[in-house]
């Protein structure tokens, strides 16, 4: 039974240039930010950049997780609060704040487990769950 | 910030159609750069894509990149002296969407609005939404997407 208060299982993952370069070949996105170093030195950057919309994909990923199979993932919203680079660690958490019938409002963010940087905030989600 | 000529544009839409469905390789890529095993995935005739999918790849687009490596949609603005840094998303989640899908993706340009960030720096947020249907019309998703452009050298 899912009840406010309850927080999801966080999620953890550090972003190597390897897995932002496998993103950005799935994405289609091969923007200079993500990659080349002299692009980066030119905007006063020392490390590739995380494509901030890798953490839609990471949050709704975070929801499915705990919701399990067979719940929906209805909406999902995220504001970008920092930027992330290159073999740092975030933190993905999520918390229910409102449940009505099998309807659960989540609260999301993400931070950087290297420094405490929040990277995503606000953010949150609807998720319709199956009964157990 | 905010000119005649770019007030001008509000309203403004584009319509891309995908020039092949999704498929299942590129689902199957999506979910392994995001490091999601969701047997959902990859099984079954016709596996469903991640939520997210649809609206981070530029897939559907079909566009050249640009001088920056980016070859999705984009309203090319003219702000002078600011910088363009994202905001956030919305996403509505109405059907996966699935490898057989063949996307047409309508952009918007719904709002642009002068704000002053708290450090005193002005900025034009400026407001998209992209809507996401299959083949057979179905909506599958929508995005409501913020974009920043920061003035004053920021």
């Amino acid at each position: 039974m899912t009840a406010v208060g309850e927080r999801l299982p966080e999620l953890r993952r550090t972003i190597t240039l390897p897995d932002m370069i496998a993103y950005a070949g799935a994405t289609w996105d091969w923007h200079r930010l993500h990659y080349d170093p002299d692009y980066l030195a030119g905007r006063g950057l020392t490390r590739p950049v995380v494509d901030g919309q890798l953490f839609g994909a990471l949050l709704a990923e975070l929801v499915r997780g705990w919701a399990g199979p067979g719940a929906t993932l209805t909406r999902l919203h995220l504001r970008f609060a920092a930027l992330v680079f290159a073999g740092e660690t975030i933190v993905a958490t999520g918390e229910v704040v409102e449940v009505d019938g099998a309807t659960a409002i989540l609260t999301l963010k993400v931070t950087v487990a290297d420094d405490g940087r929040v990277a995503v905030h606000p953010a949150g989600a609807t998720v319709v769950l199956v009964a157990p | 910030m905010l000119t005649g000529q770019l007030r001008a544009q509000l309203g403004r839409e584009v319509v891309y159609l995908a020039p092949e469905e999704i498929g299942r390789a590129a689902i199957r890529y999506f979910a392994q750069a995001i490091g999601a095993d969701d047997p959902a995935y990859t099984s079954g005739d016709d596996p469903e894509a991640p939520p997210t999918m649809i609206c981070e790849t530029n897939q559907y687009a079909n566009l050249p990149a640009d001088a920056d490596g980016y070859p999705g949609h984009g309203w090319h603005l003219d702000v002078p002296g600011a910088r363009l840094v994202r905001g956030g998303n919305a996403y509505e989640f109405h059907q996966p969407a699935r490898a057989s899908d063949v996307l047409t993706v309508t952009w918007r340009l719904e709002s642009m609005t002068e704000r002053v960030t708290g450090g005193g720096t002005p900025m034009l947020v400026v407001l998209s939404t992209a809507t996401y249907r299959n083949q057979r019309a179905e909506l599958l998703a929508v995005n409501t997407e913020t974009l920043i452009y920061l003035g004053g050298g920021a």
